[in-house]
C-alpha cells in the first residue's frame, strides 16, 4: 500500500481517537450525569501539569498516571461537594459556576507555572513501521491507550449495575433514593470518574502538545461539539461525533488551514444545536 | 415611586460628577467601563427578565464596533458621523431578533442549548473578524478610527459615555416596568402557561434578544471612536463571558444591577492594576490581590452564583421595594379594549373526530369523538386513565395525534400551537394551579388580560398596566383577595391559587374554556364559590366550558351535558340522568368498584 495513504489514514485515526480521549470524561459527566461542567478542559489541563511536575521532580513519566488519578480523586470530590451538588437543580447556575471555576484554575496555574508553553520529553521515542509508513510509537500508544480506556469504560457501563443506578438517579433522584440508592455518593463517584478520565487524557497528551494554561480550552470546545453532534448517552454517538468533528478538523486543516477547519466545525455545531439538539443517535 | 426616583437622580448626579470630583484618570478608565456596562444591560434583560442566557453578546458588540469604525473611516466623519448611530444600533438589534426568532421558533424551552448556540456564534464571529483581513484589519484590528465630533478629549468622552449609560439604564427601566417586562418575567417562570394566554413565546424571547442587540449596538457605536481601535477580541468569547459575569455579580434581575456589576468589577480591576495600595501594613494583601486579580474575580463570581442569585443589587432589593411602596401613586384603572377574536362570534363549535394518540404500546386516545356546539357546561368524566387530561393535551397539541381531526367552527385546528388556540378563543386552566409565583396578583391578571387583547408592540406602553375590565371587577367582588394587587402569587394559599388561575382563565375572555378539575384540593366553601363563578360565567359571558371533574355531586349540579370516557374513547353522552341510567357506564363504574 502507498505509505502516504497509510500515513494519512493514521493521522486521521489519530485525530479522531485523541479527540475521543478527551471526550470520554465529558461523556461520563455530561452524558451520564447531565452535568455541564465547563471546567472539564481545565481538568485535562491540570492532568498535563501533573506530567510537567513529574518530569521536573525527575520521576519517570509513567509515575504521572497514578499521581493524576490521586490528584483527580481529591479534586473531583472537592468540586462535586462544593460546587456541583448545590447546583444540580439549577443548570444555568451550574454552567456559570463551573465557568468561574475554569477561570480560577487557569489563573492559579498561570500564577504558579507562568503563562508560557512547556514542552515535555516524549516518554517513548522512535517510530514503528506500519505497512511501509513510519509512524511515531507514542502516538500509536495513545491510540491503544484510548481504545483500552474506552473498553474498560464500556465494560463498566454494561456489566456493572452502576450505570443503571446512575440512570435511575438522573431520571428520578427522589425515587432512586427511595429504593436505596445513595444518590450523593453515586453522583460524587460518577463525577470523580469523569474527572479522572479528564486528568488521564491530560497526562497522555502532555508530551505531544505544548502545555499551557489554555490547553484545556482548545480541546474541550471540540469535545463539547462531539457530544452535541453525537448526542448524549450513546456510545455510537461518541464515535460518530468524534469521527465527524475530529475527522473534519484534521481533513480540512490538511487541505486548507486550521482557521477554515475550526470555522466548519463551528458551523456544524451551530447546525446541530439549532436543528438537531439531541444529536445524531440520541434515544428518546 | 417618589423616593426611588430620588435615588435615580442621586446616581445620575454621581455619574456626572466623576471628572470634577475624581479627576481625569478616573474619567478615562470609567468611560470604557460604561460602554461595557451598556452591553451588560442587554445580558441582564435576556437572562434576568426573559430567563435565557446569551453567551454571545460580544458578537453584537463587535459587529457594531466594526460597523461604527468602518463607517467613521470610510463613510462619514465629524458631525455627520453621529448619524451612523441609526444603522449601527439597528442592524445588531434586528440581527439578534431574527437569530432569536429562528432559534426559538418551535420550542418551548430555554435550556442551555440557546446559550451554547450563541457561544458557538461568538467564536465564529471572532474567527470571521480575524480572518477577514481586507475589511476588519485582521488580528491587529481596525486602527486610527477618527473621533466623533465632540469626542476629542477624555472629559468629553467620559460625559458622552456617562450620558449613554444613563440613557441605556433608563431604556431598561422602561422595558422592565412596561407590560413586556411583566410578560418576560412570567415567561421565565412558566413558558408553557404563557403560550396558553395567546403569546408567541418565540417572538417574546426574540424581542428580548433583539433589545439586547440594540444595547450592544449602542455600546459598539461609541466604542470605536472612543478607543480609536477595534480588535477581534471584542467580538469574541472572553468579552461575552465577562459581560455575563458582570451581569451576575451586579444582579441580573434589576434594571441597574448589570451596569452596577460592570462598573464595580471594572473599577476594582483598574484600581488594583494602577492604584497605589491600601497603605500601612496591608500592602502585601494589595500585592496579592493585584497579582491574582482575575482569580479573585472568578472566585467572587462563583460565590455570587452559589449564594447570591440576585447579585449585589439583590442585597438592596428589599430597601428599593419599600421605597417604591412609600411613594406609590394611586391605581387609576382604564377600561381595556375588547378581546381580538378571530373567527365567528357566538358559541364555538368544537368537534373531535376519531382521535387516536399512542405512546409506544400504550393507547392513550382510541378513536375519541366529541362534539360541543352550544354555550353550556360540558363535563368530561371517566375512571382514572380514561384519557381525560390527555384529551386536553391533544387539543393543545402537547400530545401528537396519529389519526383523527379537530375542528373549531368547521376549521381544522389539529396541530395548531397553544398561542394560536388562545387567539381563536380557547382558554385553559391546568389541573395543578400554574400561576406565576414571582408576580403580584395584579400582574398575573394583567398577563391574562393582555394575551388576547394587546399586540406585541403595544406591550411597550406602560398604560396597559392600568387596564381593567368589568369582568375583573365582578371577580374581585366574588373573591375579595383578588383586589390585593401587590400580593405575590407565590404567597397565596392553594385555594387562592386555584381561584386566581380561574380568574386569569376567565379574564382572557375565551369562548371555550377547558377546566381541568378546578375544584381539586379546595375546601367546601371555596368549591361552592368556584362553582358559582363558573355558572355565572356561563350565564353572563355565554361561555362554553369543557370541564374534567371527578366529584359526581358537582357534575350533577353544573353539567348541562356529560361525556363519559373509558379507555380513550367516548363511552356514553347525554344529560346527567341519561348517563347515570346507562348500563355501560354503570358497568364501568361499578365494575371498577367491585
Amino acid at each position: 500500500m502507498d505509505p502516504l495513504i497509510v500515513a494519512q489514514t493514521l493521522n486521521f485515526a489519530y485525530a479522531v481517537i485523541s479527540l475521543l480521549l478527551v471526550v470520554l470524561g465529558l461523556a461520563v459527566t455530561l452524558g451520564w450525569l447531565g452535568v455541564m461542567n465547563l471546567a472539564h478542559g481545565e481538568f485535562v489541563m491540570l492532568g498535563a501539569y501533573v506530567a510537567v511536575v513529574t518530569e521536573r521532580m525527575g520521576w519517570p513519566f509513567w509515575a504521572a498516571i497514578p499521581l493524576t488519578i490521586l490528584f483527580c480523586i481529591v479534586l473531583g470530590i472537592v468540586v462535586e461537594r462544593l460546587l456541583i451538588r448545590p447546583l444540580y437543580s439549577r443548570p444555568f447556575d451550574l454552567l456559570l459556576a463551573t465557568w468561574g471555576l475554569s477561570i480560577l484554575i487557569r489563573k492559579i496555574v498561570e500564577a504558579a507555572f507562568g503563562g508560557g508553553y512547556i514542552s515535555l520529553t516524549v516518554p517513548v521515542k522512535g517510530s514503528l513501521d506500519i505497512l511501509g509508513a513510519s509512524y511515531p510509537t507514542y502516538r500509536i500508544l495513545i491510540m491503544a491507550f484510548t481504545v483500552a480506556l474506552l473498553a474498560m469504560l464500556l465494560a463498566w457501563y454494561f456489566r456493572s449495575s452502576a450505570a443503571a443506578r446512575v440512570k435511575a438517579m438522573v431520571g428520578n433522584p427522589m425515587l432512586a433514593q427511595a429504593v436505596g440508592i445513595d444518590t450523593n455518593a453515586l453522583a460524587r463517584n460518577t463525577f470523580v470518574v469523569g474527572t479522572c478520565l479528564a486528568g488521564l487524557a491530560g497526562v497522555i497528551i502532555a508530551p505531544v502538545t505544548s502545555v499551557n494554561p489554555f490547553l484545556g480550552l482548545d480541546y474541550v470546545i471540540n469535545a463539547f461539539f462531539v457530544i452535541i453532534v453525537g448526542g448524549l448517552g450513546s456510545v455510537l454517538g461518541l464515535f460518530a461525533g468524534s469521527g465527524i468533528i475530529g475527522g473534519l478538523d484534521s481533513f480540512v486543516s490538511a487541505i486548507l488551514d486550521r482557521t477554515s477547519a475550526f470555522f466548519l466545525v463551528l458551523l456544524i455545531a451551530i447546525f446541530f444545536l439549532w436543528l438537531r439538539p439531541r444529536g445524531l443517535f440520541a434515544r428518546n | 415611586m417618589v423616593y426611588s426616583r430620588a435615588i435615580d437622580i442621586l446616581l445620575i448626579v454621581a455619574v456626572l460628577a466623576v471628572p470634577t470630583v475624581l479627576g481625569d484618570l478616573w474619567a478615562y478608565n470609567l468611560s470604557l467601563v460604561y460602554l461595557y456596562a451598556i452591553a451588560t444591560l442587554g445580558v441582564g434583560l435576556c437572562w434576568g427578565q426573559a430567563g435565557f442566557l446569551p453567551l454571545g453578546q460580544g458578537m453584537f458588540l463587535g459587529l457594531a464596533a466594526y460597523m461604527s469604525g468602518l463607517g467613521l473611516i470610510h463613510v462619514a466623519g465629524g458631525v455627520w458621523g453621529w448619524l451612523l448611530v441609526v444603522p449601527v444600533v439597528i442592524v445588531p438589534g434586528v440581527l439578534a431578533f431574527v437569530i432569536g426568532l429562528l432559534i426559538f421558533r418551535g420550542r418551548t424551552e430555554s435550556g442551555p442549548f440557546f446559550a451554547l448556540i450563541t457561544l458557538a456564534m461568538t467564536l465564529l464571529a471572532f474567527q470571521i473578524a480575524t480572518a477577514w483581513n481586507s475589511v476588519t484589519g485582521g488580528f491587529n484590528g481596525l486602527r486610527n478610527i477618527p473621533d466623533l465630533a465632540g469626542m476629542s478629549d477624555f472629559t468629553d468622552r467620559y460625559y458622552i459615555a456617562g450620558v449613554a449609560l444613563i440613557l441605556a439604564v433608563a431604556f431598561c427601566m422602561w422595558l422592565i416596568e412596561a407590560p413586556i417586562g411583566v410578560v418576560w418575567r412570567a415567561l421565565s417562570q412558566n413558558e408553557r402557561r404563557i403560550a396558553f394566554f395567546g403569546y408567541s413565546t418565540a417572538t417574546l424571547k426574540a424581542a428580548a434578544f433583539g433589545a439586547a442587540g440594540l444595547l450592544a449596538g449602542f455600546a459598539g457605536f461609541l466604542y470605536a471612536p472612543q478607543q480609536n481601535l477595534v480588535t477581534p477580541t471584542l467580538a469574541g468569547f472572553v468579552v461575552s463571558a465577562n459581560l455575563v459575569i458582570w451581569a451576575a455579580v451586579g444582579g441580573r434581575g434589576s434594571a441597574i444591577g448589570p451596569a452596577l456589576g460592570a462598573v464595580l468589577v471594572g473599577v476594582l480591576s483598574t484600581e488594583l492594576r494602577d492604584g497605589g495600595g491600601f497603605g500601612g501594613g496591608l500592602d502585601a494583601l494589595w500585592d496579592f490581590l493585584a497579582r491574582f486579580w482575575e482569580a479573585v474575580v472568578a472566585g467572587f463570581f462563583i460565590i455570587v452564583v452559589l449564594f447570591l442569585p440576585n447579585g449585589i443589587a439583590g442585597l438592596f432589593a428589599k430597601l428599593n421595594a419599600s421605597l417604591k411602596r412609600l411613594g406609590r401613586l394611586p391605581f387609576r384603572p382604564i377600561l381595556a379594549p375588547p378581546v381580538r377574536t378571530e373567527g365567528a362570534a357566538g358559541p364555538p363549535a368544537l368537534a373531535l373526530s376519531g382521535c387516536r394518540v399512542a405512546a409506544g404500546e400504550v393507547r392513550i386516545l382510541n378513536g375519541l369523538t366529541l362534539r360541543l356546539d352550544r354555550a353550556a357546561i360540558y363535563c368530561l368524566i371517566g375512571p382514572n386513565g380514561a384519557g381525560k387530561t390527555s384529551t386536553f393535551n391533544t387539543l393543545s397539541t402537547e400530545l401528537r395525534m396519529q389519526e383523527g381531526e379537530i375542528r373549531l367552527d368547521g376549521e381544522v385546528i389539529s396541530g395548531a400551537a397553544a398561542d394560536t388556540l388562545a387567539a381563536k378563543g380557547i382558554g385553559r386552566k391546568f389541573q395543578i394551579p400554574s400561576v406565576f409565583p414571582n408576580l403580584t396578583i395584579a400582574d398575573n391578571l394583567h398577563v391574562a388580560l393582555w394575551g388576547t387583547r394587546a399586540r406585541l408592540v403595544s406591550l411597550l406602553r406602560p398604560s396597559l398596566r392600568r387596564w381593567d375590565t368589568p369582568l375583573l371587577a365582578t371577580l374581585r367582588e366574588r373573591f375579595p383577595f383578588l383586589a390585593q394587587r401587590d400580593r405575590i402569587a407565590g404567597d397565596l394559599s392553594h385555594g387562592e391559587r386555584q381561584v386566581l388561575e380561574l380568574a386569569m382563565a376567565l379574564a382572557a375572555e375565551p369562548r371555550l374554556l377547558l377546566l381541568d378539575e378546578p375544584c381539586a384540593g379546595l375546601s367546601h366553601e371555596d368549591t361552592r364559590q368556584v362553582i358559582d363563578a363558573i355558572l355565572w360565567a356561563r350565564e353572563e359571558l355565554g361561555l362554553t366550558v369543557l370541564l374534567i371533574e371527578h366529584d359526581m355531586s358537582l357534575v350533577r349540579e353544573i353539567a348541562d351535558h356529560v361525556f363519559v370516557m373509558h379507555q380513550g374513547a367516548l363511552l356514553a353522552e347525554g344529560d346527567v340522568a341519561a348517563v347515570q341510567a346507562d348500563d355501560k357506564v354503570r358497568e364501568v363504574y361499578v365494575g371498577m368498584a367491585s
